[in-house]
């Protein structure tokens, strides 16, 4: 039986329609309108991320998320979220290395609401030491979890630790522990007046609205505020590496590990979409060659290679992980030296059209999924804007992953995972008493 | 706010088996699932896991192919195939791009119908759920979940973790999992689910072709719906983790079936108490007001038997029993008063404003058939949900919350540095010290 005319997946459009304002003080506005549900995401792209910190202060852009809820002039700690959420819309936030996004999905009738209430926190946030301790105290809890009592959290930050030499990619986005203790509300306020302001906001908003309309709200509540000139953006470079780097972290574990980080490239490079293909042949699916040889087998309980989907890996070159955990009763140094041994066979044999389009076809059926829905379509838009420039690199995705060649997997892997080019942190399992004689874990 | 609620088509295979399906046009996308009506609540006591073992081996190779050759011709299509055990139901779910329906609809028939039940793939299975149950021992927060369970339900069906534990390694066979197939996988305790982007006549016939003759086995284990006759003794229970630098805490009493009544007042009583985020009021307290943690919620397991009410979170060690005896301050003060006219009504608008947020995806929509089909919800469910939640009154959540709230039969579990929390612990009462994993 012929599927009927709306069922026919033949006739379905992947592109993004979107449209572009740029408001005068330097605001940046896409519209994504899609009518389908009485929805709209909202989202608030600052370009500030952990690579903006200094030492010292690592971690001051994540804090500083979690004080955009504790008030305004006119709202109460929390205020914020409680008003939207009460209109059904879930909000929250995210800080990465490179920009800090807030969102609200909400019923599209609340979109005003959702503006007036972002540009409140914009220019009226209050910032005082009832806000500012307490709030410094949940993500010192925040860190404990997610690093410190996480079972590869310390692995993953010693892994950037030493791959980062110069790059601010080296001290994670959460901060260092001490940081977070030494910080005060004045490094705060100074953030703020830096940082927030509408030359370094992309908004973006996605699904039931008109643009005309959604650009004269948006200025109706960010066109009058004002922008300083803008400190141009640090331009650090990570210095090739220049030889294998190798560390231990000792930490109480029922398993041995390692996670082997690879310099690649940033997310305007081309490279990266041999790349992200690569991992899904190594790594993504149980036909992929580490599930078949290594976790299926029960050599390894998960040998995955982390690479962050498009948009979100990082504006400048990235780490390319791999992360192994030995099973038990297995020899976590003869896991190791296989795993190398499969990517150097790789890099000198090729993979074959099977893989490469099994690969393909994976990540085309993760992004058609994806674009049903509005946040995600407006992340892609609006985190492409502001790492690359190019807003319309959403809409390149799957040509550009179509266009990738077998040559090109090859020539990344023998470009990027190369001996040198590879930094190694293996997670030694200690006794309790041996963590304690080690000193506190922070 | 005008817009359309998606339709839920019903049939009735050839075979006996239940067929739902929602035309979902978004995206070119299909999620299947099948569901069997039983799940890790039938374990056998000494055999935890059999149900999520038995899911995943028929994932692992029917008769006609084996684990590579399923995997290699599921993920050419850049398909995944998915199936795990749950409470009161086993879900074998496949979903990709719509242009392959007839070859997804044909593999999770496949799969469900013709398992390979291989003996080499079960010894594998059962090693990497070894290594998995080690690992499982690093995540506090995963290893603080099923302790608690164990602790609280002791023997009952829900006691043990779905994936199983240690005693499963010593104790199943492929011949359990064999069991657990020919008994609960059934045409008459079985729905078929197809939410995606094909229209529901082409599913019909589809599925008819390919179910309608599967017999299965049968008969099902009787639903568990009764509450389980011993639980453990209200109090403090400490596990001691002097390599953690917070402690995990769990709180929490026996909840409701999901087929009680006061399930919508419960929910928004819940939502205003813990499960709201920062519009709820132990999020503002431990979080906001104190800064002990960085999250914590309360939940309700409705299940077809009670499930467990429970209050999760974690904090700085030092911390621990403050915020233990915050939470029981916390619950004490919904379970006595009841919830404001401002909490209930922002509570009602967030269920209905939110509402459309959970249709925009075919794995949403899903999710809520699922659901609808499992506990016999009714497929008018969606189209009297909001006002089901507007129809609740003050006096109705505020009697909700007097006689479900359970302020004296808490039993808490502690898992954290007794170094740095026994002393303060024991200033709120007994604490009685657990010495195992």
């Amino acid at each position: 039986m012929t599927p009927s005319r709306n069922f026919d997946p033949a006739a379905w459009q992947p592109d993004i329609a979107l449209e572009r304002f740029t408001l005068a003080n330097g605001l940046t506005l896409f519209v994504l309108p899609d009518h389908r549900l009485p929805i709209v995401s909202l989202q608030i792209h600052y370009k500030v991320g952990s690579r903006h910190e200094l030492p010292g202060i690592t971690g001051i852009s994540h804090l500083f998320e979690h004080l955009m809820f504790r008030g305004t002039e006119t709202l109460g700690p929390e205020e914020f979220s409680r008003i939207l959420q009460a209109k059904g819309g879930e909000i929250n936030a995210f800080t990465t290395k490179d920009h800090t996004s807030y969102f609200e999905n909400l019923p599209a009738e609340h979109l005003e609401l959702g503006l007036q209430l972002e540009s409140d926190r914009l220019l009226n946030l209050k910032l005082d030491d009832d806000t500012f301790q307490p709030e410094r105290q949940v993500v010192i809890s925040e860190r404990k979890l997610r690093s410190v009592d996480s079972p590869f959290g310390l692995v993953e930050e010693q892994l950037f630790a030493t791959a980062y030499t110069q790059h601010p990619y080296g001290w994670p986005v959460v901060g260092w522990d001490q940081d977070l203790h030494r910080m005060t509300l004045n490094d705060c306020l100074a953030y703020y007046r830096s940082h927030y302001h509408p030359g370094k906001i992309t908004v973006v908003i996605a699904g039931d609205v008109e643009p005309g309309r959604a650009r004269d709200l948006v200025d109706q509540y960010f066109g009058k505020i004002p922008a300083p000139v803008a400190a141009p953006e640090p331009k650090v470079a990570e210095p090739p590496q220049r030889g294998e780097r190798r560390a231990i972290l000792k930490k109480v574990s029922q398993v041995e590990a390692l996670f082997a980080g690879f310099h690649i490239v940033g997310l305007d490079h081309p490279d990266l979409y041999p790349l992200n293909l690569l991992a899904v042949i190594l790594s993504g699916g149980k036909a992929s060659r580490f599930h078949q040889e290594f976790v299926r087998v029960g050599k390894a309980i998960a040998l995955d290679v982390e690479l962050a989907p498009l948009p979100f890996s990082a504006q400048d070159p990235d780490l390319l992980v791999i992360a192994a955990v030995a099973a038990p009763g297995q020899s976590l140094p003869e896991l190791e030296q296989e795993i190398w041994g499969a990517l150097n066979r790789l890099g000198q044999d090729g993979v074959t059209q099977a893989e490469l389009s099994r690969a393909k076809k994976l990540l085309r059926s993760q992004a058609v999924r994806s674009l049903a829905h509005n946040f995600f379509r407006g992340l892609l838009v609006g985190i492409f804007h502001l790492k690359t420039g190019d807003a319309q690199l959403a809409n390149q995705i799957l040509s550009s992953l179509e266009a990738v060649t077998a040559d090109d997997i090859v020539r990344v892997a023998r470009t990027y995972l190369r001996e040198d080019n590879r930094t190694v942190v293996v997670l030694k399992p200690v006794t309790p008493e041996e963590s304690q004689a080690l000193g506190p874990l922070q | 706010m005008a817009y359309n609620l998606p339709e839920i088509h019903q049939a009735t295979l050839p075979g006996g088996m239940k067929l739902l399906g929602v035309e979902y046009d978004r995206v070119p996308w299909l999620s299947l699932t099948f569901m069997a009506k039983r799940g890790a609540e039938t374990d056998p006591l000494d055999k935890p896991g059999v149900a999520d073992w038995a899911a995943e081996l028929l994932t692992l190779g029917s008769a006609r192919r084996t684990q590579l050759q399923l995997a290699e011709d599921i993920e050419s299509r850049g398909a995944v195939l998915n199936a795990r055990g749950g409470w009161d139901a086993t879900l074998v779910n496949l979903e990709g791009l719509s242009e392959d329906f007839s070859e997804l609809m044909a593999t999770l028939a496949e799969v469900v119908q013709t398992p390979g039940f291989p003996e080499d793939e079960f010894s594998l299975l059962a090693e990497r759920r070894r290594a998995e149950l080690m690992h499982q021992q690093d995540d506090p927060r995963e290893m603080a979940n099923i302790r608690y369970l164990r602790l609280f339900f002791g023997d009952s069906p829900y006691g043990h973790a779905v994936p199983g534990d240690l005693r499963s390694l010593d104790n199943i066979g492929v011949a359990d999992l064999q069991e657990f197939y020919r008994r609960e996988f059934t045409p008459a305790t079985a729905t078929l689910i197809v939410v995606g982007m094909a229209a529901f006549a082409q599913v019909k016939e589809e599925a008819g072709r390919l179910w309608g003759n599967w017999t299965g086995g049968g008969p099902a284990s009787p639903p568990y719906v009764a509450a389980p006759s011993r639980l453990s003794a209200p109090g403090i229970y400490l596990l001691d983790r002097p390599d953690l630098t917070q402690s995990e805490i769990r709180v929490g009493h026996l909840g409701l079936p999901r087929a009680h009544p006061d399930y919508f007042p419960l929910q928004l009583v819940n939502y205003i108490l813990g499960e709201g985020g920062f519009s709820s009021r132990l999020m503002a307290r431990i979080r906001s007001d104190l800064g002990f943690t960085y999250g914590i919620r309360s939940s309700f397991s409705f299940r077809r038997a009670p499930g467990p009410f429970i209050v999760s979170t974690f904090t700085p060690a030092a911390n621990t029993a403050q915020v233990v005896e915050e939470i029981r301050t916390v619950i004490t003060e919904v379970h006595q008063n009841g919830v404001t006219p401002q909490e209930l009504a922002e509570a009602q608008s967030y269920y209905v404003g939110h509402f459309p947020l959970g249709l925009e995806t075919s794995r949403g929509i899903g999710r809520q058939v699922l659901s609808i089909d499992l506990y016999d919800l009714g497929t008018d469910y969606l189209t009297r949900y909001c006002d089901r939640i507007r129809g609740v009154t003050l006096k109705a959540a505020a009697a909700a919350a007097q006689d479900h709230l359970q302020p004296d039969r808490l039993v808490t579990l502690v898992m954290g540095p007794a170094a740095v929390c026994a002393e303060a612990l024991q200033n709120l009462g007994p604490v009685k010290i657990l010495d195992e994993i």
